[in-house]
Protein backbone atom coordinates (compact mmCIF):
# COMPACT_ATOMS: atom_id res chain seq x y z
CA UNK A 1 0.00 0.00 0.00
CA UNK A 2 2.88 2.06 0.86
CA UNK A 3 6.11 2.39 -0.37
CA UNK A 4 9.35 1.62 1.86
CA UNK A 5 10.48 5.52 1.33
CA UNK A 6 6.80 7.12 2.76
CA UNK A 7 6.95 4.82 5.34
CA UNK A 8 10.73 5.14 6.60
CA UNK A 9 9.55 9.20 6.28
CA UNK A 10 6.48 7.85 8.44
CA UNK A 11 8.66 6.18 11.39
CA UNK A 12 11.08 9.68 11.40
CA UNK A 13 9.47 12.88 10.41
CA UNK A 14 12.28 15.24 10.57
CA UNK A 15 9.65 18.53 11.12
CA UNK A 16 7.24 17.10 13.76
CA UNK A 17 6.08 18.61 16.93
CA UNK A 18 5.43 22.54 17.86
CA UNK A 19 7.82 25.43 17.11
CA UNK A 20 8.35 27.69 19.67
CA UNK A 21 8.56 30.94 19.20
CA UNK A 22 6.46 30.53 15.66
CA UNK A 23 4.84 34.03 14.35
CA UNK A 24 2.41 32.07 11.68
CA UNK A 25 0.60 29.30 11.76
CA UNK A 26 -2.10 27.50 10.17
CA UNK A 27 -5.03 24.70 10.17
CA UNK A 28 -6.47 22.84 8.22
CA UNK A 29 -8.74 20.01 8.47
CA UNK A 30 -11.41 17.40 6.30
CA UNK A 31 -14.31 15.85 7.81
CA UNK A 32 -14.05 13.07 5.92
CA UNK A 33 -10.75 11.98 6.19
CA UNK A 34 -11.03 12.93 9.70
CA UNK A 35 -7.37 14.83 9.64
CA UNK A 36 -6.65 17.73 11.28
CA UNK A 37 -3.43 19.35 10.53
CA UNK A 38 -1.51 22.30 11.88
CA UNK A 39 1.45 24.11 10.14
CA UNK A 40 3.95 26.01 12.04
CA UNK A 41 6.11 28.82 10.66
CA UNK A 42 9.16 31.10 11.89
CA UNK A 43 9.47 33.70 9.28
CA UNK A 44 12.50 36.23 9.75
CA UNK A 45 12.43 39.66 9.01
CA UNK A 46 13.35 39.09 5.10
CA UNK A 47 10.35 37.24 4.94
CA UNK A 48 12.29 34.10 5.15
CA UNK A 49 10.62 30.57 6.28
CA UNK A 50 13.66 30.06 8.60
CA UNK A 51 12.20 27.33 10.43
CA UNK A 52 8.74 25.57 10.05
CA UNK A 53 7.00 22.56 11.89
CA UNK A 54 3.72 20.08 12.16
CA UNK A 55 1.42 18.76 14.16
CA UNK A 56 -1.05 16.15 12.86
CA UNK A 57 -3.73 14.16 13.65
CA UNK A 58 -3.90 12.02 10.60
CA UNK A 59 -2.60 8.82 8.54
CA UNK A 60 0.77 8.32 7.17
CA UNK A 61 0.91 10.16 3.61
CA UNK A 62 -0.19 13.05 6.22
CA UNK A 63 2.63 12.45 8.53
CA UNK A 64 4.83 12.38 5.68
CA UNK A 65 2.91 15.03 3.51
CA UNK A 66 3.43 17.83 6.52
CA UNK A 67 6.78 16.42 6.70
CA UNK A 68 7.67 17.19 2.96
CA UNK A 69 6.34 20.38 2.83
CA UNK A 70 8.10 21.33 5.68
CA UNK A 71 11.59 20.89 4.15
CA UNK A 72 9.97 22.23 1.29
CA UNK A 73 9.57 25.42 2.85
CA UNK A 74 12.31 26.15 4.85
CA UNK A 75 14.50 29.01 3.31
CA UNK A 76 11.64 29.95 0.97
CA UNK A 77 10.41 33.41 0.74
CA UNK A 78 6.42 33.79 1.24
CA UNK A 79 5.96 34.80 -1.82
CA UNK A 80 7.59 31.12 -2.53
CA UNK A 81 5.75 29.73 -0.09
CA UNK A 82 2.24 30.58 -1.29
CA UNK A 83 2.99 29.02 -4.75
CA UNK A 84 4.01 25.74 -3.47
CA UNK A 85 0.98 23.63 -4.62
CA UNK A 86 -0.39 20.18 -4.13
CA UNK A 87 0.77 19.60 -6.85
CA UNK A 88 4.20 19.90 -5.85
CA UNK A 89 3.98 18.23 -2.69
CA UNK A 90 2.39 14.90 -4.19
CA UNK A 91 5.63 15.02 -6.56
CA UNK A 92 7.62 15.46 -3.70
CA UNK A 93 6.06 12.47 -1.90
CA UNK A 94 5.76 9.93 -4.96
CA UNK A 95 3.83 7.39 -5.45
CA UNK A 96 0.63 7.12 -2.64
CA UNK A 97 -2.53 6.02 -2.76
CA UNK A 98 -5.08 8.19 -5.03
CA UNK A 99 -7.47 7.94 -2.03
CA UNK A 100 -5.17 9.53 -0.02
CA UNK A 101 -4.09 12.12 -2.39
CA UNK A 102 -6.61 14.55 -1.06
CA UNK A 103 -3.98 15.33 2.21
CA UNK A 104 -2.02 17.36 -0.01
CA UNK A 105 -4.49 20.05 -0.97
CA UNK A 106 -4.56 19.99 3.01
CA UNK A 107 -1.59 20.63 3.30
CA UNK A 108 -1.72 23.56 0.79
CA UNK A 109 -4.25 25.40 2.79
CA UNK A 110 -2.75 24.85 5.65
CA UNK A 111 0.63 26.63 4.15
CA UNK A 112 -2.05 29.56 2.90
CA UNK A 113 -3.35 29.76 6.19
CA UNK A 114 0.12 29.90 8.15
CA UNK A 115 1.09 32.79 6.18
CA UNK A 116 -1.86 34.74 6.04
CA UNK A 117 -1.73 34.19 9.96
CA UNK A 118 1.63 36.04 9.62
CA UNK A 119 0.68 38.87 7.49
CA UNK A 120 -2.38 39.56 10.08
CA UNK A 121 -0.18 39.06 12.60
CA UNK A 122 2.60 41.69 11.41
CA UNK A 123 -0.97 44.28 10.46
CA UNK A 124 -1.88 43.60 14.39
CA UNK A 125 1.70 44.65 15.54
CA UNK A 126 2.13 47.49 12.91
CA UNK A 127 -1.78 48.70 14.43
CA UNK A 128 -0.50 48.77 17.70
CA UNK A 129 2.60 50.50 17.15
CA UNK A 130 0.67 53.53 15.26
CA UNK A 131 -1.70 53.72 18.46
CA UNK B 1 11.90 -8.75 16.31
CA UNK B 2 9.23 -10.03 18.08
CA UNK B 3 5.82 -10.55 16.19
CA UNK B 4 2.59 -10.36 18.03
CA UNK B 5 -0.50 -11.32 15.59
CA UNK B 6 -3.67 -9.62 17.38
CA UNK B 7 -6.05 -9.86 13.78
CA UNK B 8 -7.06 -13.00 14.30
CA UNK B 9 -11.01 -11.98 13.14
CA UNK B 10 -8.68 -11.06 9.80
CA UNK B 11 -7.88 -14.74 9.48
CA UNK B 12 -6.27 -17.34 11.51
CA UNK B 13 -3.46 -19.61 11.01
CA UNK B 14 -4.07 -23.19 9.76
CA UNK B 15 -4.23 -25.24 13.28
CA UNK B 16 -2.12 -28.43 12.60
CA UNK B 17 -5.37 -31.01 13.58
CA UNK B 18 -6.69 -29.29 10.59
CA UNK B 19 -3.73 -29.19 8.09
CA UNK B 20 -3.35 -33.07 8.69
CA UNK B 21 -6.79 -33.80 7.86
CA UNK B 22 -6.23 -31.77 4.47
CA UNK B 23 -2.81 -32.59 3.36
CA UNK B 24 -4.04 -36.43 1.86
CA UNK B 25 -6.76 -34.68 0.05
CA UNK B 26 -4.05 -33.01 -2.05
CA UNK B 27 -2.57 -35.93 -3.68
CA UNK B 28 -3.52 -39.21 -2.21
CA UNK B 29 -7.09 -38.79 -1.90
CA UNK B 30 -7.32 -36.72 -5.33
CA UNK B 31 -10.69 -37.67 -6.98
CA UNK B 32 -13.29 -35.38 -8.27
CA UNK B 33 -15.80 -35.82 -5.21
CA UNK B 34 -18.92 -35.92 -8.49
CA UNK B 35 -17.12 -38.70 -10.01
CA UNK B 36 -19.12 -41.74 -9.78
CA UNK B 37 -15.64 -44.07 -9.62
CA UNK B 38 -13.56 -45.32 -6.64
CA UNK B 39 -11.38 -41.87 -6.75
CA UNK B 40 -14.36 -40.26 -6.55
CA UNK B 41 -16.25 -41.87 -4.64
CA UNK B 42 -13.60 -41.84 -1.70
CA UNK B 43 -13.60 -38.12 -2.24
CA UNK B 44 -17.27 -37.64 -1.89
CA UNK B 45 -16.63 -39.64 1.23
CA UNK B 46 -14.40 -37.01 2.66
CA UNK B 47 -16.99 -34.40 1.80
CA UNK B 48 -19.45 -36.34 3.92
CA UNK B 49 -17.68 -36.70 6.53
CA UNK B 50 -17.31 -32.65 6.46
CA UNK B 51 -20.85 -31.85 6.12
CA UNK B 52 -21.39 -34.50 8.82
CA UNK B 53 -19.07 -32.79 11.47
CA UNK B 54 -20.46 -29.42 10.79
CA UNK B 55 -24.05 -30.61 10.68
CA UNK B 56 -23.29 -31.84 14.41
CA UNK B 57 -21.31 -29.10 15.63
CA UNK B 58 -24.47 -26.27 15.00
CA UNK B 59 -27.44 -29.14 15.61
CA UNK B 60 -28.58 -29.16 11.98
CA UNK B 61 -30.82 -31.67 11.76
CA UNK B 62 -29.85 -33.42 8.50
CA UNK B 63 -26.28 -33.02 6.92
CA UNK B 64 -27.64 -32.12 3.60
CA UNK B 65 -28.64 -29.01 4.91
CA UNK B 66 -25.17 -27.79 4.62
CA UNK B 67 -23.67 -26.70 1.14
CA UNK B 68 -20.18 -25.82 0.75
CA UNK B 69 -19.46 -22.12 -1.05
CA UNK B 70 -16.18 -20.53 -1.73
CA UNK B 71 -16.21 -18.80 1.76
CA UNK B 72 -18.47 -16.38 3.75
CA UNK B 73 -19.08 -14.18 1.33
CA UNK B 74 -20.36 -16.22 -0.85
CA UNK B 75 -22.67 -18.07 1.53
CA UNK B 76 -24.16 -14.80 2.64
CA UNK B 77 -24.43 -13.41 -1.25
CA UNK B 78 -26.60 -16.64 -1.65
CA UNK B 79 -28.24 -16.72 1.38
CA UNK B 80 -29.48 -13.01 0.66
CA UNK B 81 -29.94 -12.70 -3.17
CA UNK B 82 -30.95 -16.83 -3.25
CA UNK B 83 -33.54 -16.59 -0.84
CA UNK B 84 -34.92 -13.28 -1.72
CA UNK B 85 -35.19 -14.26 -5.59
CA UNK B 86 -36.96 -17.52 -4.31
CA UNK B 87 -39.34 -16.02 -2.44
CA UNK B 88 -39.94 -12.38 -4.94
CA UNK B 89 -43.24 -13.51 -5.46
CA UNK B 90 -44.55 -13.40 -1.93
CA UNK B 91 -42.89 -10.35 -1.49
CA UNK B 92 -39.69 -7.70 -2.07
CA UNK B 93 -39.20 -6.48 1.76
CA UNK B 94 -36.08 -7.60 3.25
CA UNK B 95 -34.78 -6.40 7.12
CA UNK B 96 -30.91 -6.08 8.24
CA UNK B 97 -28.86 -4.46 10.59
CA UNK B 98 -26.24 -1.60 9.79
CA UNK B 99 -23.46 -2.98 10.76
CA UNK B 100 -23.77 -6.38 8.94
CA UNK B 101 -20.55 -7.44 7.08
CA UNK B 102 -20.73 -6.00 3.84
CA UNK B 103 -20.94 -9.21 1.83
CA UNK B 104 -24.31 -8.95 3.19
CA UNK B 105 -24.76 -5.11 3.20
CA UNK B 106 -23.59 -5.16 -0.76
CA UNK B 107 -25.79 -7.66 -1.69
CA UNK B 108 -28.96 -5.81 -0.40
CA UNK B 109 -27.80 -2.99 -2.10
CA UNK B 110 -27.99 -4.92 -5.49
CA UNK B 111 -31.42 -6.07 -4.20
CA UNK B 112 -32.50 -2.45 -4.16
CA UNK B 113 -31.20 -1.89 -7.52
CA UNK B 114 -33.48 -4.77 -8.38
CA UNK B 115 -36.51 -3.23 -7.12
CA UNK B 116 -36.85 -4.76 -3.81
CA UNK B 117 -37.13 -2.60 -0.45
CA UNK B 118 -34.11 -3.12 2.23
CA UNK B 119 -34.49 -2.03 5.65
CA UNK B 120 -31.69 -1.19 7.79
CA UNK B 121 -32.42 -1.23 11.23
CA UNK B 122 -30.11 0.85 13.74
CA UNK B 123 -28.28 -0.17 16.69
CA UNK B 124 -27.80 1.23 19.71
CA UNK B 125 -24.28 2.71 20.88
CA UNK B 126 -23.50 -0.77 21.87
CA UNK B 127 -24.12 -2.67 18.74
CA UNK B 128 -27.50 -4.09 19.71
CA UNK B 129 -30.40 -3.86 17.34
CA UNK B 130 -33.45 -2.73 18.93
CA UNK B 131 -35.89 -5.92 19.27
CA UNK B 132 -39.13 -3.39 19.23
CA UNK B 133 -37.81 -1.69 16.22
CA UNK B 134 -37.20 -5.22 14.04
CA UNK B 135 -40.79 -5.69 15.08
CA UNK B 136 -42.20 -2.65 13.76
CA UNK B 137 -40.30 -2.85 10.53
CA UNK B 138 -42.06 -6.56 10.02
CA UNK B 139 -44.36 -5.82 7.14
CA UNK B 140 -46.62 -8.43 5.17
CA UNK B 141 -44.00 -7.83 2.14
CA UNK B 142 -41.09 -9.19 4.18
CA UNK B 143 -39.21 -12.21 3.02
CA UNK B 144 -36.31 -11.94 4.82
CA UNK B 145 -34.46 -10.81 7.95
CA UNK B 146 -31.09 -11.11 7.93
CA UNK B 147 -28.82 -10.39 11.58
CA UNK B 148 -25.20 -11.02 11.96
CA UNK B 149 -24.71 -12.97 15.21
CA UNK B 150 -21.46 -11.28 16.38
CA UNK B 151 -20.34 -8.40 14.91
CA UNK B 152 -16.81 -8.91 13.15
CA UNK B 153 -15.59 -5.47 14.34
CA UNK B 154 -16.43 -5.11 17.84
CA UNK B 155 -17.69 -8.17 18.98
CA UNK B 156 -20.93 -7.57 20.31
CA UNK B 157 -23.27 -10.61 20.23
CA UNK B 158 -26.98 -10.26 19.08
CA UNK B 159 -30.14 -11.89 20.77
CA UNK B 160 -30.29 -13.91 17.67
CA UNK B 161 -32.99 -16.99 19.47
CA UNK B 162 -34.78 -13.93 19.94
CA UNK B 163 -34.98 -12.06 17.00
CA UNK B 164 -35.67 -15.40 15.02
CA UNK B 165 -38.71 -16.18 16.75
CA UNK B 166 -40.22 -13.13 15.80
CA UNK B 167 -38.94 -13.81 12.30
CA UNK B 168 -40.92 -17.05 12.91
CA UNK B 169 -44.02 -15.49 14.18
CA UNK B 170 -44.71 -13.32 11.22
CA UNK B 171 -43.55 -16.17 8.57
CA UNK B 172 -40.73 -14.45 7.79
CA UNK B 173 -37.33 -16.62 6.94
CA UNK B 174 -34.27 -15.80 9.12
CA UNK B 175 -30.82 -15.87 8.49
CA UNK B 176 -27.72 -15.25 10.15
CA UNK B 177 -23.83 -14.44 9.40
CA UNK B 178 -22.29 -16.49 11.78
CA UNK B 179 -18.70 -15.95 10.71
CA UNK B 180 -17.52 -14.33 13.97
CA UNK B 181 -20.06 -16.14 16.39
CA UNK B 182 -18.60 -20.17 15.46
CA UNK B 183 -16.16 -21.19 18.64
CA UNK B 184 -17.07 -17.82 20.28
CA UNK B 185 -20.72 -18.88 21.15
CA UNK B 186 -22.62 -21.83 21.07
CA UNK B 187 -24.98 -22.04 18.00
CA UNK B 188 -27.95 -24.41 17.74
CA UNK B 189 -29.92 -23.48 14.74
CA UNK B 190 -33.10 -25.99 16.02
CA UNK B 191 -32.76 -24.42 19.45
CA UNK B 192 -32.40 -21.02 18.04
CA UNK B 193 -34.76 -21.49 15.14
CA UNK B 194 -32.18 -20.15 12.39
CA UNK B 195 -33.12 -21.08 8.59
CA UNK B 196 -29.68 -19.80 7.15
CA UNK B 197 -26.44 -19.02 8.22
CA UNK B 198 -22.94 -18.55 7.31
CA UNK B 199 -19.67 -20.04 8.39
CA UNK B 200 -16.52 -18.96 7.07
CA UNK B 201 -13.14 -21.34 7.38
CA UNK B 202 -10.25 -19.19 7.98
CA UNK B 203 -12.11 -17.35 10.91
CA UNK B 204 -11.84 -20.50 13.08
CA UNK B 205 -8.00 -22.06 11.97
CA UNK B 206 -9.43 -23.39 8.56
CA UNK B 207 -8.33 -22.98 5.36
CA UNK B 208 -9.11 -19.66 3.25
CA UNK B 209 -10.90 -19.73 0.08
CA UNK B 210 -13.90 -21.91 2.16
CA UNK B 211 -17.20 -21.85 3.44
CA UNK B 212 -20.60 -23.22 4.06
CA UNK B 213 -24.38 -21.92 4.30
CA UNK B 214 -26.86 -24.27 6.42
CA UNK B 215 -29.93 -24.33 4.74
CA UNK B 216 -32.89 -25.68 6.75
CA UNK B 217 -34.33 -28.07 4.51
CA UNK B 218 -37.72 -26.65 2.91
CA UNK B 219 -36.57 -22.94 2.46
CA UNK B 220 -36.55 -22.12 -0.90
CA UNK B 221 -33.12 -20.52 -2.62
CA UNK B 222 -32.44 -19.91 -6.08
CA UNK B 223 -28.62 -20.57 -6.89
CA UNK B 224 -25.86 -18.02 -7.19
CA UNK B 225 -23.24 -20.27 -9.07
CA UNK B 226 -24.93 -22.40 -11.63
CA UNK B 227 -22.66 -24.47 -13.76
CA UNK B 228 -22.67 -27.97 -12.33
CA UNK B 229 -25.22 -30.46 -10.38
CA UNK B 230 -22.91 -30.07 -7.27
CA UNK B 231 -24.33 -29.68 -3.82
CA UNK B 232 -27.98 -31.00 -5.02
CA UNK B 233 -28.15 -29.02 -7.60
CA UNK B 234 -27.90 -26.25 -6.08
CA UNK B 235 -23.79 -24.44 -6.42
CA UNK B 236 -22.19 -25.51 -9.31
CA UNK B 237 -18.14 -25.96 -9.57
CA UNK B 238 -15.89 -28.51 -8.43
CA UNK B 239 -15.68 -29.21 -4.72
CA UNK B 240 -12.87 -28.04 -3.12
CA UNK B 241 -12.15 -31.38 -1.44
CA UNK B 242 -9.10 -30.49 0.83
CA UNK B 243 -10.30 -26.99 1.74
CA UNK B 244 -14.04 -28.67 2.73
CA UNK B 245 -12.26 -31.53 4.40
CA UNK B 246 -9.97 -28.32 6.75
CA UNK B 247 -13.31 -26.68 7.31
CA UNK B 248 -15.30 -29.77 8.70
CA UNK B 249 -12.39 -30.55 11.13
CA UNK B 250 -12.05 -26.69 12.06
CA UNK B 251 -15.38 -26.97 12.66
CA UNK B 252 -15.72 -29.73 14.66
CA UNK B 253 -12.66 -28.26 17.01
CA UNK B 254 -14.12 -24.79 16.87
CA UNK B 255 -17.04 -26.73 18.73
CA UNK B 256 -15.05 -29.17 20.62
CA UNK B 257 -12.69 -26.79 22.06
CA UNK B 258 -15.35 -23.74 22.46
CA UNK B 259 -15.31 -23.94 26.19
CA UNK B 260 -11.59 -23.75 27.16
CA UNK B 261 -10.60 -21.42 24.36
CA UNK B 262 -13.31 -18.87 25.44
CA UNK B 263 -11.76 -19.89 29.45
CA UNK B 264 -8.25 -18.69 27.89
CA UNK B 265 -9.34 -15.82 25.66
CA UNK B 266 -11.21 -14.32 28.38
CA UNK B 267 -8.82 -14.17 30.90
CA UNK B 268 -6.38 -12.38 27.78
CA UNK B 269 -8.44 -10.08 26.48
CA UNK B 270 -9.15 -8.90 30.09
CA UNK B 271 -5.74 -9.15 31.32
CA UNK B 272 -4.89 -6.78 27.59
CA UNK B 273 -7.73 -3.72 28.72
CA UNK B 274 -7.09 -3.65 31.84
CA UNK B 275 -3.05 -3.56 31.26
CA UNK B 276 -4.09 -0.77 28.62
CA UNK B 277 -5.97 1.11 31.05
CA UNK B 278 -2.72 0.98 33.37
CA UNK B 279 -0.31 2.13 30.80
CA UNK B 280 -2.33 4.72 28.94
CA UNK B 281 -4.61 7.44 29.21
CA UNK B 282 -7.95 8.87 27.04
CA UNK B 283 -8.83 5.43 25.82
CA UNK B 284 -12.48 4.22 25.47
CA UNK B 285 -13.76 0.64 25.17
CA UNK B 286 -15.97 0.08 21.99
CA UNK B 287 -18.74 -2.31 22.12
CA UNK B 288 -21.44 -4.21 24.52
CA UNK B 289 -19.48 -3.68 28.12
CA UNK B 290 -20.63 -7.80 28.49
CA UNK B 291 -22.43 -8.98 25.74
CA UNK B 292 -19.46 -9.72 23.46
CA UNK B 293 -16.87 -12.42 22.44
CA UNK B 294 -13.49 -12.88 24.30
CA UNK B 295 -11.80 -12.35 20.75
CA UNK B 296 -12.61 -9.28 20.01
CA UNK B 297 -11.68 -5.47 21.31
CA UNK B 298 -12.18 -2.34 19.88
CA UNK B 299 -10.38 0.62 21.43
CA UNK B 300 -10.70 4.56 20.46
CA UNK B 301 -7.01 6.00 21.19
CA UNK B 302 -8.02 10.21 22.02
CA UNK B 303 -6.22 12.05 19.72
CA UNK B 304 -4.31 9.29 17.85
CA UNK B 305 -5.00 8.66 14.20
CA UNK B 306 -5.95 4.96 13.66
CA UNK B 307 -3.68 4.59 10.34
CA UNK B 308 -1.17 5.56 11.85
CA UNK B 309 -1.30 3.60 14.97
CA UNK B 310 -1.39 0.31 12.54
CA UNK B 311 1.57 1.56 11.21
CA UNK B 312 3.88 2.44 13.71
CA UNK B 313 2.51 -1.02 16.02
CA UNK B 314 3.75 -2.85 12.14
CA UNK B 315 6.96 -1.37 12.75
CA UNK B 316 7.27 -3.15 16.40
CA UNK B 317 5.81 -6.44 14.88
CA UNK B 318 2.55 -6.06 15.96
CA UNK B 319 -0.43 -6.52 14.36
CA UNK B 320 -3.83 -5.32 14.64
CA UNK B 321 -6.36 -3.82 12.44
CA UNK B 322 -8.54 -0.63 11.60
CA UNK B 323 -12.46 -1.81 11.18
CA UNK B 324 -12.01 -4.82 9.18
CA UNK B 325 -9.49 -6.32 7.03
CA UNK B 326 -12.14 -6.36 4.15
CA UNK B 327 -12.20 -2.54 4.34
CA UNK B 328 -8.70 -1.51 5.18
CA UNK B 329 -7.49 -1.11 1.97
CA UNK B 330 -10.07 1.88 1.44
CA UNK B 331 -9.69 5.42 3.30
CA UNK B 332 -13.92 4.75 4.43
CA UNK B 333 -13.95 4.58 7.95
CA UNK B 334 -15.74 1.81 10.13
CA UNK B 335 -19.82 1.84 9.11
CA UNK B 336 -20.76 -0.06 12.17
CA UNK B 337 -18.93 2.29 14.82
CA UNK B 338 -20.34 5.00 12.69
CA UNK B 339 -23.66 3.01 13.09
CA UNK B 340 -23.11 2.75 17.05
CA UNK B 341 -23.44 6.51 16.97
CA UNK B 342 -19.40 7.25 18.04
CA UNK B 343 -17.86 10.64 17.61
CA UNK B 344 -16.22 10.66 13.87
CA UNK B 345 -12.83 11.57 16.55
CA UNK B 346 -13.42 8.29 17.84
CA UNK B 347 -13.88 6.48 14.71
CA UNK B 348 -10.78 7.61 13.31
CA UNK B 349 -8.83 6.38 16.54
CA UNK B 350 -10.47 3.10 16.50
CA UNK B 351 -8.50 -0.07 16.27
CA UNK B 352 -9.70 -3.56 16.62
CA UNK B 353 -7.42 -6.03 18.57
CA UNK B 354 -8.54 -9.70 18.16
CA UNK B 355 -7.00 -12.51 19.79
CA UNK B 356 -6.00 -16.04 18.58
CA UNK B 357 -6.26 -19.09 20.69
CA UNK B 358 -2.33 -19.50 20.52
CA UNK B 359 -1.61 -16.05 22.48
CA UNK B 360 0.30 -15.32 25.40
CA UNK B 361 0.57 -13.24 28.18
CA UNK B 362 3.57 -12.48 27.05
CA UNK B 363 2.72 -11.74 23.91
CA UNK B 364 0.21 -9.27 24.92
CA UNK B 365 3.22 -7.81 27.87
CA UNK B 366 4.97 -7.45 24.74
CA UNK B 367 2.11 -5.41 22.44
CA UNK B 368 0.52 -3.50 25.29
CA UNK B 369 4.08 -1.64 25.59
CA UNK B 370 4.58 -1.04 21.74
CA UNK B 371 0.95 0.35 21.98
CA UNK B 372 2.16 2.86 24.92
CA UNK B 373 5.01 3.64 23.17
CA UNK B 374 3.49 4.20 19.93
CA UNK B 375 0.69 5.98 21.32
CA UNK B 376 2.51 8.41 23.80
CA UNK B 377 4.65 9.28 20.09
CA UNK B 378 1.50 9.79 18.09
CA UNK B 379 -0.38 12.19 20.93
CA UNK B 380 3.27 14.23 21.18
CA UNK B 381 2.09 15.41 17.39
CA UNK B 382 -1.28 14.96 17.36
CA UNK B 383 -3.07 18.12 15.91
CA UNK B 384 -5.61 17.43 18.39
CA UNK B 385 -5.65 18.40 21.96
CA UNK B 386 -7.36 16.07 24.80
CA UNK B 387 -10.57 14.88 24.73
CA UNK B 388 -10.62 15.44 21.08
CA UNK B 389 -10.79 19.17 21.01
CA UNK B 390 -9.46 20.53 17.98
Amino acid sequence: MYSNRILERFASPKFAGALRGCNGSGKAEDEKGGDVIKLYMLIDDNSIISNCKFKAFGGVSTIVACDIACQMLIGKTLEEGLSISNLDILEEMGEIPQDREYVALLVEEAIKNAIEDYYKRKEREAKKAIN
Amino acid sequence: MKKVYLDSAATTFVSSEVLAEMLPCFNTIYGNSNSIHSFGREADAIVDRARDRIANAINASKSNEIYFTSGGTEADNWAIKGIAHAYSNKGKHIITSAIEHHAVLDSCKQLEQEGFEVTYLPVDRHGLINIVELLHSIRKDTTLISIIAVNNEVGTIQNIKAIAKIAHDYGVIFHTDAVSAIGSVKLDVQDMEIDALTISGHKLYGPKGIGCLYLKNGIRIEPLIVGGSQEREKRGGTVNVPAVAGLGKAVEIAVRDLYINQQKLKSIRDYFIRSISEKIEFVQVNGHPQQKVNSIVNMSFEMVDNESLLMLLDMEGVAVSIASACTSGSNEQSHVLKAMGLENNAIHSSIRFSFGKNISKADIDYAVEAIAKSVERLRSISALTKAGRR
